[in-house]
């Protein structure tokens, strides 16, 4: 399976308008079809960076089906409501991701994905870039062996972050080496104490030893915290 | 002036006097387009939307359908093995198969842009068989491969791109050489556009209806000719944007264009440069020159 993720820089003045197309007519159009359903609409949370900053994630069955999906958008039913869409943003930046082999989200099981746009509570996701030095490879194993692992053991009242999924970006549809994280904030008091402590790690003592060991493979992400409208699929 | 043949290690053909306007990419060109705002609206049919004059997507006699467009940053002490991993390497294993074959390799044209930056396009005849690729790489037998890249490159930038209607076709997956073969280097420039909101497929008709004609008119003495036209595909780059890969043919042209200030004829109203403005004001262009062994010229 294949996730399309898309950020889209929206013009601040048809912000309203563009999630209400999603959510009115994109999402059900899209659903029309039976490869690939939008499975997360997030605004990149006011405060901690751009403003008016979207991020989608689409699942798609497959090659066949993004291909398809394609299609359809620049010459066939969902053109049109592809093309208003353009005319509400400045620009989208796109890329096919891959689960990678430890990821818990491996399969979408699209004809239970939600269409109905019905109402519910929000929630908010850390998602982290990170870009190696080292062979990507070497990342990912990192995140699977000295992250993921431990994190996954953290007792639920201690826990920041549930690791929801890993991904790799697809062969040329966008930064080589890169890898990313979709993480559920579970606590967000925990998150506010992140925020604020300063930053000094014990490289003797988990995570202060995987933030030494990390920095031999690499130094540079990017955490986007990112908030589920009160309609999205998944949230 | 005139000038044809090989010059400055580039080879070029065809000839062209230094006082003609029309020059490339998405640049002035000497015509009058009085249709530029001319809409392409979609029209209903019973299979969905269309728009008038465009071949659906994916139509299989186009030929190849997906290219993949990297940048590479490579790591300058690593500059041969980088070009050899792909003459050997990813050149090799795609003759392997039939269903995708290494197109271009090119080297940003030195003192034109960034140092160390290799453009590869590869061309793949489908979404099924991009994917396949993508795993081959992801855990497969390519993953070595990939790895061994990794060490080569600080990094890759990619998007997959697929031809707009009234782009010459590309060349057949079967008929692209998958051996290394010498010959005299090309320069391309490639330009890349990124319309206004909402100007996409009026850009894209425009650029066909205006400014490819001016470019290959039978009577006009040729500096560049388009290669491909390019949109790239959702979720698989940034949107709104064109890309021309054009092939030039005449260096001196060139040179002109980079020493000598734009006439009032080629940027004023009724030009394609002025008119054009009402759909886009921002793009790019990189002079790539292929390297003696790329598959295609």
């Amino acid at each position: 399976m294949l996730f399309m993720h898309e950020t889209h820089r929206v013009i601040g003045r048809h912000a309203g308008d563009f999630e209400d197309l999603y959510r009115e007519q994109w999402m059900g159009s899209l659903a029309e079809g039976d490869d690939a359903r939008l499975v997360w609409y997030l605004n990149h949370a006011m405060g901690s960076g751009p403003s008016y900053q979207v991020v989608t994630i689409t699942a798609v069955a497959d090659g066949g089906a993004w291909e398809r999906l394609a299609a359809r958008m620049l010459t066939g039913d969902l053109s049109e409501l592809a093309a208003r869409l353009e005319a509400m943003r400045y620009e989208v930046e796109g890329k096919l991701l891959l689960p990678v082999a430890w990821s818990a989200l491996q399969e979408v099981d699209l004809s239970a994905v939600p269409t109905d746009g019905a109402a519910h509570g929000l929630s908010l996701y850390m998602q982290d870039t990170g870009w190696p030095d080292a062979p990507l490879d070497d990342y990912i194993e990192l995140w699977d062996a000295d992250y993921w692992q431990v994190m996954r053991q953290t007792p639920p009242d201690k826990k920041l972050l549930d690791i929801q999924a890993c991904f790799q970006v697809g062969h040329g549809s966008g930064i080589r080496p890169e890898a990313i994280l979709m993480q559920k904030i579970m606590n967000v008091e925990t998150l506010g104490g992140l925020l604020t402590r300063v930053e000094r790690y014990d490289p003797t003592t988990w995570p202060g030893s995987y933030m030494a060991k990390g920095l031999e493979i690499r130094d540079q992400w990017e955490s986007k915290l990112l908030r589920t409208s009160a309609w999205s699929p998944l949230w | 002036m005139e000038a044809e043949g090989v010059d400055h290690g580039v080879e070029f053909e065809g000839h062209r006097s230094e006082d003609q306007n029309s020059t490339g990419g998405d640049h002035p060109v000497s015509v009058s387009c009085p249709d530029i705002r001319r809409s392409n609206r979609p029209v209903r049919t019973r299979k969905g939307y269309i728009h008038i004059g465009a071949a659906p997507f994916g139509v299989a006699e186009r030929g190849i359908v997906l290219f993949v467009h990297q940048v590479h940053q490579v790591v300058g002490t690593e500059a041969e093995r980088f070009e050899d991993a792909f003459r050997q390497g990813w050149m090799g294993s795609l003759a392997e198969g039939s269903d995708a074959r290494l197109l271009w390799y090119f080297d940003l044209a030195h003192g034109s842009g960034l140092a160390y930056r290799a453009v590869t396009v590869t061309g793949v005849a489908d979404g099924v068989a991009w994917e396949r690729l993508a795993e081959r790489i992801a855990g497969g037998d390519l993953r070595s491969w990939a790895r061994h890249l990794d060490g080569l490159q600080h990094g890759s930038t990619g998007r997959i791109l697929t031809t707009l209607p009234w782009s010459p076709p590309p060349v057949a997956l079967a008929d692209v050489p998958t051996e290394a073969t010498e010959r005299e280097p090309v320069l391309y420039m490639e330009d890349t556009m990124w319309p206004f909101p909402g100007k996409l497929r009026e850009y894209i008709a425009a650029a066909g209806a205006v400014y490819r004609p001016a470019l290959g008119a039978e009577d006009a003495k040729m500096q560049m000719h388009i290669e491909l036209a390019l949109q790239t595909l959702p979720g698989a780059g940034r949107s709104p944007e064109v890309t021309l890969l054009q092939r030039l043919t005449s260096l001196p042209r060139l040179l002109h264009l980079l020493t000598n200030d734009l006439s009032e004829a080629v940027v004023g109203p009724g030009s394609w440069m002025h008119e054009a403005l009402a759909l886009r004001d921002q793009w790019r262009s990189k002079l790539l020159r292929t390297a003696p062994w790329s598959p295609l010229p």
